[in-house]
């Protein structure tokens, strides 16, 4: 018994949502670094939108991998993306205003040697094995990263750590209220989990279109920054986490009712159906 | 699951290549040298201790028997999902109980570790069966061999035409029990090292308590556990490609190269998450 994995072809070349999805991360996440620039919090929305663009460029990325025919499910190449992921950017995160640099080079790093040992080792032989690993494991640490600083409005390791709590109206710097002191970083590392390894599960086999298959993949992202911008209000209060929520809601809604669409259009034409056509004037 | 196409690797078992096994051995070499650099005879300690934690993890991995999609059809022993969930769902509730126990010291800890994760695939495998039995009406056969290793039931009178037998016989039980425990083990081993590194170095750095920073340090070592965890996890399923029945399928045999890529890899992500210490507040 076996699935076969068919990946429609056409659509945006591989490469060129490659460098999009690299550069656009790092643009968007260093867009979050106003917030220190400013002294506000008001954009730490741009962390989050980092992790839709990181997810969307994963997205062709596991595309591109399982087209070859992993022998396993499409999900462990999310889950090995965000395991190495989550490493390189906590890592990455300890260099200050060079975090989403250094958490690039790590995560590369840390890709090289899982697929440098799945083709060496494991003996998987498939050709683009090393270089797509690299890819996953930069997506998996930009998404952590982005959702992180959208979450405490900093990407800086510190900023993770300390949060405040009010004890008999004095403000109190703790370590328990942080991002990772709170575990967030956990449930971060899921949402990014689910949201990279779904969209090609979701759409993949006969009928596979990429403009579908990443819309379904910002749609994700996005609903998974919901999620981060009701976690965030914790970090950085009602007004920021208000502006983080519509960007999120906005966003989510827009790639949804386009999914709704892109599917529409593909079930019609696999279905071979036709419209009904309604006589005129009334039957 | 499986995709047409792909690499072979059913026939036979294809060694590790010349230049792998040089890079694993270089890399653990170096993240030896490299962590005895940074934390001295700890740093050298906690790394071995997280690369026998991953080759536990990666040889446990091979235990657990998977029947991904056609097992959920009834056309192949095992669980129905893939090799990642449930090492992730296993090696996860065994960290669980790990974490819990990790005040009680290192041994009651390891066993609480690998006590949750045998006792989470005990259940899972226990379940499996009762819906095979009670709702699908097919007793447990495997389709590999022709006699349970270990009651000496006998299989092909019991397995249905067209498929590679259904439900969990007595020897995958068994070996569901024992790859939960052994992922359980090495999933705490990991935490237990990187949460001793972090709290004997953390409160040093940061300059305060070992009470205020502990939640810092667990989370940090929960979540590289969680990461490190699901890279082994991942790099054994890709060492098993699909579905396994358990230590008596053929594919078993194969332990030795996740074993190999689980160790070089585990050393890799155990140093950056050592490193980190020596990063924090220089930037």
């Amino acid at each position: 018994m076996s699935v076969k994995v068919e990946v429609g072809a056409g659509g945006i070349p591989h490469n060129q949502i490659l460098i999009y999805g690299l550069v656009g991360s790092l643009v968007l996440i260093y867009l979050t670094y106003l917030n220190t620039i400013t002294g506000t919090l008001y954009f730490s929305f741009f962390g989050g939108l980092a992790a839709v663009a990181a997810l969307v460029w994963g997205t062709d990325t596991i595309k591109h991998l399982c087209s070859y025919g992993l022998g396993t499910g499409v999900p462990s190449a999310g889950m090995i993306a965000l395991g190495s992921g989550v490493i390189a950017a906590l890592f990455g995160a300890t260099t200050g205003i060079f975090a989403p640099i250094t958490t690039i080079i790590i995560a590369a790093i840390i890709g090289a040697v899982a697929g440098l040992m799945a083709n060496n080792v494991v003996r998987m032989n498939i050709p683009v094995m090393v270089v797509s690993l690299i890819e996953l494991a930069i997506v998996g640490a930009m998404t952590v990263l982005g959702l992180a600083a959208m979450a405490c409005g900093t990407f800086e390791f510190l900023g993770m750590i300390t949060g405040t709590t009010v004890i008999l109206g004095f403000v109190v710097q703790t370590y328990e209220a942080s991002l990772i002191g709170g575990s967030i970083v956990a449930v971060i590392f899921m949402l990014g989990a689910i949201a990279i390894q779904h969209s090609f599960n979701a759409c993949l086999g006969p009928g596979e279109k990429q403009d579908r298959t990443l819309t379904l993949a910002a749609e994700c992202g996005f609903l998974s920054m919901i999620t981060v911008a009701i976690i965030s209000f914790a970090f950085i209060g009602l007004l920021p986490g208000v502006v983080a929520l519509l960007v999120s809601v906005i966003g989510w809604f827009y790639t949804y009712t386009k999914y709704i669409a892109l599917s529409k259009r593909d079930a019609y034409a696999w279905l071979d159906a036709q419209p009904i056509l309604e006589p005129k004037g009334g039957a | 699951m499986s995709a047409l196409g792909g690499p072979k690797q059913t026939v036979g078992v294809q060694p590790p290549t010349g230049m792998g096994l040089v890079v694993s051995i270089v890399l653990i070499v170096v993240a030896l040298a490299l962590a005895f650099y940074l934390v001295q005879m700890a740093g050298v300690l906690a790394v071995i201790g997280i690369i026998i934690g991953g080759v536990l993890i990666a040889f446990g991995v091979h235990f657990v028997p998977v029947g991904g999609a056609p097992a959920a059809m009834g056309q192949a022993p095992g669980i129905a999902t893939g090799v990642a969930m449930l090492a992730a769902g296993a090696g996860l509730a065994g960290l669980f109980g790990g974490a819990w126990a990790a005040p009680f010291g290192l041994a009651v800890a390891l066993a609480g570790g690998a006590v949750g994760g045998g006792l989470l695939m005990a259940i899972t495998c226990t379940m499996v069966n009762v819906i095979y039995i009670f709702g699908m009406g097919i007793p447990a056969a495997s389709g590999k061999v022709a006699k349970d290793p270990i009651t000496g039931d006998t299989f092909p009178e019991y397995k249905s035409q067209g498929t590679e037998g259904h439900g969990l016989p007595f020897i995958s039980w068994v070996g569901g029990v024992i790859g939960g425990a052994l992922g359980g083990l090495g999933g705490t081993l990991i935490y237990l090292e990187l949460l001793d590194i972090y709290q004997a170095q953390l409160p040093i750095i940061l300059n305060t308590t070992v009470e205020q920073i502990a939640p810092v340090a667990v989370s940090l070592a929960g979540i590289f556990a969680v990461g490190m965890f699901l890279v082994n996890a991942v790099l054994a399923a890709y060492n098993i490609t699909g579905t396994i029945e358990g230590p008596h399928d053929p594919k078993f045999k194969r332990f030795p190269r996740a074993v190999i890529a689980a160790a070089a890899a585990s050393a890799v992500t155990g140093i950056f998450a050592i490193a980190l210490l020596r990063l924090i507040g220089g930037f």
